[in-house]
Parts: C-alpha cells; structure tokens; sequence
C-alpha cells in the first residue's frame, strides 16, 4: 500500500481503538497477570516507535543532551531542552530532532526541523505527557546517521484538581 | 523524609529566620525552575493574559471611553493599586475585589455589559492592574469599616467545613511544607493570583482556586465573587500583608 | 482564534554571523481532541501543528506540533544572523487558519 507521505508521518495504524482497548480490559485479569503482554498489547514498543523515525536504521546512543526533570510536577507542560553537539555547516548538520512519549496517546510528540542557519543544535520546548513513561529523542544528521537518548519519567498527579 | 527536610531546610534559608509562623509567599513552595519561570516574562504564560489586558485598558468599546482615558499612564498612577484589594467600597459600604472594581468601572462608568468573572476579558485585565504592582508589598485596610469583612473572613478560615471537616487553617497553617500527593502545602496565600496553573491550562481567578479548595474538601463551592469568598480573600490579604504580590504566578 | 496572541523574546540587534536565540510563547488551548467541556460536550481535536519561521526570506526552522505538545506552547531555537531582515513567524492550525507574527532582526 503507497502512501502519499512518508512512513515518518503517518499515523500509527497499529494503535488499537478505545473500544478494542476496553474489550481487552474486560477480556479477564488474565491480562493483568501478564503485565508485559498487557502493555505490547496495547502500545507500540518504543523501538518500533524509533524505527519509524529512522526509516528502519538504527540510531546511536549518545551525542545528545537530553534535559527533562525526572520527576514531572504536572504533565500538562513538561519542559525539555535538547542540545546536539554539531558544527551545523552545510557538509555536517542536524536535519531534525524528534520527541516520542512512549505511553502518549499519540506517542509521536513534536519534530523541530533544523539547517545550517541555525548556528547550533539546541531547541526548548513544552511537553505534554499523559504519564510516568520513557521519553526519547531521535535526531537526524546530514550524513544519513542517527542519534538517540531516552529518560525515564515520572509525571505526579497534582493534589488540588478541580476538573476545570 | 531527607529529601523533604533538605527541602524545608532550602526554603527556611531562603526565607532567613522561618518560623512555623511566618507566611511565605506561593513561589517558595514552587521547585526552582517554576520559581524562574514565573519571574521570567517570556516564559511566564500568563504574560499572555496580561498582554491582552493591557490592549483592553486602551481599547474602546462603542461611546464608552477606554480605561486608560481616566487612567492615564497607569504604570505610574495605578502601581500598587492591587496591593489594596480588596477593599471596602465607599460607595456602597461593600466589600470588592479587584475583580469587582473592574466590572464597576466597567458597568456604571464605561456603561458597557459586564465582562462576567473567569471571562477572558474580566482575567486579562485583572492580571494587567496586578502585574502593575508585582514585586509590591500586600496592604489591604483591615480595620475601620473592612473590620467586620476580615472577622467573617477569619471565621470561612477557621470553619470545618465540607465532608472531609477540614478548615483551611489545618492544611495551610498546621501542615505548610507537607506533601499532598505532588503538592507541597502552602500557606496559602493568593497573592500570585490571578495565576497561570499547569493544572488549568491557563489563567485563572483566586475564587476559581478557592473553588478547587472547596472541592478538594466536599465542601459547598460558593460561586465566584460569593461574599464568603470575598471575605475569606481579604483575610488571606491581610495574612499576607508585607508579601510582594506576584501575579501573574506561575503554579502547579 | 479571538484570543491568539504570540510573545518572541529575541535581541533587536546582532552582529553579523553571531548565534540568536528565539524564544517564542504563545496563547492557544492546543485541544487535543475527546475532552467533554463544561457544557458536556465533547471538544474536537483543535491544535497548533506547524510553526515555520523565515528570515529575510529563507525558512530558518520549522516545528511540528502533535497532541503531545502543551497549551500555551513554548519554543526557543536558535539562527545565524547575517543581514538585516524580518522573521516571520507563521502557525498553522487545524482547520487551515494561520496567524503570523513579524519580528526585525538588524544586523550590524
């Protein structure tokens, strides 16, 4: 099946609907019992998450800074700076920076497209993250080769909501 | 437990001599960076708000004339006006909120539909007059004809109330500095509000808070601008008295 | 959206080839889709999902926005600065509106 937009973009299709989700719910504790065949029932691996990204390569660990508080006070805004050691000249260069929040409903999060006219490889920005999970960041180099690192996160549950 | 007295020992430092009396303001209990972000005006989202204020405050509505017609050169004329609500009004021999005096100027001199308390208009404004006096000391008139409103204010603080009987004393004065699941619990003053909360998505009114407090406890929630709410606000002011007022506050 | 309004925080002035960060806030609900609202209905999908900024022409960053990104959202970047010239920051949101804010970035 072709696509008119590269696999990088699409929308998951893997992703079970609410109600495949509920009907797993109710399908009995067997479930519950087997935590991990639970949660790659329900969730795309972050692995496999990543692989869209890259188109299948790879990516290595390290190169990248990665700052996010491990302990989120509220997830509604999260924030992250990321940095990329690069020269960011023509012949070498950070293409892209991308944001996947392994247990968001929709784990892809935001992509931050760079060139050589941004002088450096450092970007800030506003998460949302619907739970304590694993953040990861893929980025994307003019040579064709990628770069990952990945945090664990954990998003506390505020004390005085008010459903507004 | 290390972790909370390091906490406790950082903000008594930061606040010289604590003692389980001494009223800090709502940033202290925030983690540093929200403490930064708060002061920092292009990071800070309820510059948002204020900035629509701001545009308001010049803006003319129909005949009406605009708020800055009377109020010229508000930086200068309406600094600190914040730090003095609310306030009984002389007119009426009420008591009113900043909020109130908004929405009276609004109706009875503009001679416009009211903004209505929590509209974007109505909280826009309020941040704008409020950030005018940022960094100022809270000074609200707590005797003289606002006695009787600061004595009904105590008592809403005082009062057990709701289905989980508690006061607002017994959180916000017996347990400052405890956690309440990813909270840490203040003292409770107001003085950040209106405030920019990560919970809301936005800028919100003390009496929208004071509403989230009277949920938290099963407690009847009064309805924004209610007479306990406006009395309880002045207590809190009056308890905060000398506290810089920081709204737009940034909070959980 | 009545109540769209951006804040970039950027110096005025740079020198040629200097680095200048951007930062930019901006006022917008980002609704994520499937939220029931006070009136008990359900709010659609309703976010920010591109900010593209040019400078003097050329496009100098872009950001792809998703569900996962805050209301209010904030970025901060960074470009090189070599002549005199407007940024021009533009967001598209769902449904096809775009709002655009300019800023002058003179190059001494």
């Amino acid at each position: 099946m072709s696509s008119p937009i590269s696999r990088a973009c699409a929308r998951p299709e893997r992703e079970p609907s609410r109600r495949q989700l509920l009907a797993a719910g109710s399908a009995g504790l067997a479930l519950a019992a087997l935590p991990d065949a639970a949660r790659s029932a329900t969730q795309t691996p972050l692995a496999e998450l990543i692989a869209r990204v890259t188109e299948g390569a790879t990516p290595m660990r390290g190169g990248i800074v990665f700052d996010i508080p491990q302990l989120v006070e509220n997830g509604n805004s999260v924030d992250v700076a990321i940095g990329i050691d690069s020269p960011m000249t023509e012949a070498d260069h950070v293409r892209w920076i991308h944001v996947i929040a392994e247990k968001n409903p929709y784990p892809n999060v935001a992509r931050f497209h760079l060139s050589p006219r941004s002088g450096r490889a450092r970007i800030s920005a506003t998460l949302r993250l619907a739970t304590s999970q694993k953040v990861a960041v893929v980025a994307a180099l003019s040579n064709g080769s990628y770069f990952m690192a990945d945090a664990d996160i954990v998003v506390t549950l505020s004390a005085c909501i008010d459903g507004g | 437990m290390t972790t909370r007295a390091a906490l406790f020992i950082g903000l008594s430092l930061a606040t010289t001599v604590a003692t389980a009396q001494e009223i800090r303001p709502g940033s202290a209990f925030l983690s540093p960076e929200m403490r930064r972000q708060q002061s920092d005006e292009a990071r800070n989202p309820g510059f948002l708000w204020v900035e629509q204020g701001e545009e308001l405050f010049s803006r003319r509505s129909g005949e009406a004339p605009a708020c800055i017609t009377c109020h010229a050169d508000p930086e200068r004329s309406l600094k600190g006006a914040a730090t003095r609500y609310p306030q009984v009004d002389a007119g009426s021999g009420k008591l009113i909120n900043l909020e109130g005096r908004i929405e009276q100027c609004r109706t009875q001199r503009q001679r416009q539909p009211a903004f209505g308390y929590e509209s974007p208009e109505l909280l826009g404004l309020t941040a704008y007059l409020a950030s005018l006096s940022r960094g100022l000391p809270m000074s609200v008139t707590t005797d003289g004809a606002a006695k009787p409103y600061l004595d009904a204010g105590k008592a809403v603080y005082e009062r057990r109330q709701g289905q989980l009987n508690l006061s607002c004393r017994q959180c916000h004065d017996d347990l400052v500095g405890e956690k309440l699941r990813g909270d840490t619990i203040s003292h409770g003053v107001g003085t950040g509000y209106p405030a920019y909360r990560l919970e809301w998505n936005e800028v919100g009114s003390l009496h929208r808070r004071l509403r989230a407090c009277s949920l938290g406890v099963r407690a009847t929630q009064f309805d924004y601008g209610a007479p306990e709410y406006l009395a309880l606000e002045l207590y809190l002011a009056a308890r905060a008295k000398g506290l810089p007022l920081e709204s737009p506050g940034l909070r959980r | 959206m009545a109540n769209f309004n951006a804040r970039i925080t950027m110096p005025a002035e740079a020198k040629a080839g200097e680095i200048v960060e951007i930062r930019v806030l901006v006022r917008h609900p980002m609704d994520r889709g499937g939220q029931v609202d006070a009136e008990g209905r359900i709010v659609p999908r309703k976010i920010l999902n591109r900010l593209t900024v040019t400078y003097a022409g050329e496009p100098v960053f872009r950001f792809d926005m998703h569900t996962g990104i805050s209301a209010n959202p904030f970025v901060s970047f960074t470009t090189r600065a070599v002549e005199t010239g407007d940024l021009v920051f533009e967001w598209r949101e769902d449904g096809g509106a775009v709002f655009t804010r300019t800023a002058r970035l003179v190059v001494t």
